[in-house]
């Protein structure tokens, strides 16, 4: 036997539940509103809505939404607090789980920073390979973020070739640090192993052949009408809103905002080549979509540059005592511009074996923060195309 | 351009793969080839040697029983747990060396890099499953047994797309 529950009892609990969430951060305008008959909720997630587990609150009217609040935080693994009770070398496996496909990345501001404080000249040899590291790592990523992305849309040869090419660079990464995705490389003090013999060769003959299969996306995708009429003018960024809102990466350059890291602050050897940062203007999704793509291609020329100009031999790895300390109080704050945007990290010594503090500023969170005002007033059908055209990890986010 | 020769332009790219050789790697039958004998470090220069980070391998007459990798692991994943051993070695008064559970290890090699006496390296033999968890504890017994790892094929590139082969 079935009692229906009369309306009333409905319409109570779910205010309530709008007032326990999170949504008191938004403005006005943007804040989830009360339910009547008009207006549904709608919870998107947090079984894993394309990527990791994160939910959307999202209330319709019909087809449009009213209003968005994205709860992330399904996948808080504690990170900065682990790394309180660890000392700066064992720190490095799990200071990369974040992020797997990008391992290389987010390790690179911590090391950077642990190198400042421990005082420690890192050889030549080491930069250029954790910048061919890094850059290769950045494609793995923005391979595996542009699959799901022709998922979201229902494109699944979009998700077939990026998931396959993507295997020439894990192949790459392979060879060079001995795993496929965590590869724990970046060592404070350089890098863990040099390369193996013949590297320079292969490395050369398949990031070449990448770039050309790179190339053949843009007919069956970018210049694809389907998509175009399914990511042009949606989820529109003004360049002020970008800036306002803080987002970052491909997001901001999407909008018209020329902020790329390595160019602006280059952190080892960046400002040694060659390479543009991509700017687009339109600010859309399908502009955010397209940026990555093309910072594909420059990092394909920084490879190739950093393959050409690397120290023939030299150390890649300064020895340090075991258990280095920091010489006293001391905090230091370096960032990188990673697979997603600007990545930063905070670290605070107090001559401990272990940081007396570490932040991770990463930039999956500020991206989202533009969700909710970008989602106003699209078709639910569209939400896809501008959730993930923000370039967003939930559980980099989450930490 | 038009919405139809945009179409048209997509399926035309995508008929082109039919005439592309198959990527994918049929994984059981046929395995990847790695460079060198697996992830092995060298205390003296500091600097290791690049190879697959898989199964350890653990020599026997060289072990002293110090305990380093057991603590470089103790902040990584507890997988390290120092074990009696029968035999007697010289070197090794208090007859303790490491056993590894393949449940915690995440395989970051930091326990070779913190063996000052070149006993513990890594090979490349990655194919460790088991159906009880205490099949994923190796004694030092088994891991003292180099493993045998078929490699077969590589990543080649010619004109017609990149294959294993
Ligand atoms: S590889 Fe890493 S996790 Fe595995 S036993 Fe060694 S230190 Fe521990
Ligand atoms: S394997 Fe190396 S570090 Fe571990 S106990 Fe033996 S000698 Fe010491």
């Amino acid at each position: 036997m079935t009692t229906e529950l009369p309306r009333d009892i409905k319409l109570a609990s779910s205010e309530k539940q709008i007032d326990q969430s999170s949504s008191n951060w938004l403005p006005p305008g943007l804040a989830l509103q009360k339910v009547d008959e008009k207006i549904m909720t709608l919870n998107v997630g947090p079984q894993h809505p394309g990527s990791g587990h994160m939910r959307l609150i999202i209330q319709i009217d019909g087809d449009y939404i009213v209003a968005c609040d994205p709860d992330p935080g399904y996948v808080h693994r504690g990170e900065e607090k682990m790394a309180e009770y660890r000392n700066y070398i064992t720190n490095i496996p799990h200071l990369e789980r974040p992020v797997i496909h990008d391992s290389c990345n987010i390790l690179y501001p911590y090391v950077l920073g642990v190198e400042e404080l421990l005082g420690i000249e890192v050889p030549e040899r080491a930069k250029y390979l954790r910048v061919i590291g890094a850059e290769i790592n950045r494609c793995i990523y923005i391979m595996y973020w542009l699959a799901i992305y022709g998922i979201f849309l229902g494109h699944s040869t979009m998700f077939m070739w990026p998931t396959g090419d993507r295997e020439l660079l894990i192949d790459l990464m392979e060879k060079m640090t001995g795993a496929r995705v965590t590869h724990s490389h970046f060592v404070p003090g350089g890098v863990r192993n040099d390369l193996p013999a013949n590297f320079e060769d292969v490395c050369l003959r398949q990031v070449n052949y990448f770039e050309k299969r790179i190339k053949e996306y843009a007919a069956v995708f970018y210049d694809n009408p389907i998509l175009i009429s399914r990511t042009k003018d949606t989820g529109v960024l003004s360049r002020q809103d970008a800036i306002r809102l803080g987002t970052t990466g491909s997001v901001l350059r999407a909008s018209g905002v020329d902020f790329d890291v390595r160019k602006k602050e280059p952190y080892d050897v960046y400002d040694e080549f060659d390479f543009e940062s991509i700017v687009m203007k339109e600010g859309d999704s399908y502009a955010r979509s397209k940026v990555p793509w093309l910072d594909m291609m420059e990092s394909c020329r920084i490879i190739k540059q950093a393959l050409e100009k690397i120290p023939k031999s030299g150390s890649v790895r300064v020895k340090l005592k075991p258990n280095p300390k920091g010489k006293g109080f001391d905090t230091v704050y370096k960032r990188v511009e990673s697979g997603r945007g600007s990545l930063g990290c905070y670290i605070v010594s107090d001559a401990k074996p272990e940081p007396y503090r570490l932040k991770l500023s990463v930039p999956s969170f500020r991206n989202l923060i533009a969700l909710p005002y970008l989602l106003k007033g699209e078709k639910l059908g569209n939400m896809p195309a501008v959730y993930w055209s923000l370039n967003y990890w939930p559980v980099e986010a989450d930490r | 351009m038009g919405t139809a020769t945009g179409i048209i332009r997509a399926l035309n790219s995508g008929i082109k793969h039919l005439a592309i050789k198959r990527f994918t790697l049929r994984y059981p039958e046929e395995k990847l080839k790695f460079v060198g004998d697996g992830y092995q470090y060298d205390p003296s220069t500091g600097v290791g040697i690049a190879g697959l980070k898989g199964r350890h391998m653990l020599f026997h007459d060289k072990c002293t029983g110090c305990q380093l990798c057991a603590i470089a692991c103790e902040g990584v994943a507890e997988a390290i747990a120092m074990v009696k051993v029968p035999e007697e070695h010289k070197h090794n008064k208090k007859a303790i060396m490491p056993q590894i559970d393949y449940g915690k290890c995440v395989f970051c090699g930091l326990c070779v890099d913190a063996c000052p006496f070149y006993a513990l390296y890594m090979t490349n033999d990655y194919e460790l499953c088991s159906f009880s968890k205490e099949g994923l504890i190796y004694t030092p017994a088994q891991l003292q047994v180099k493993p045998y790892v078929a490699q077969d094929v590589d990543i080649i590139i010619t004109d017609r797309g990149a294959s294993h082969g």
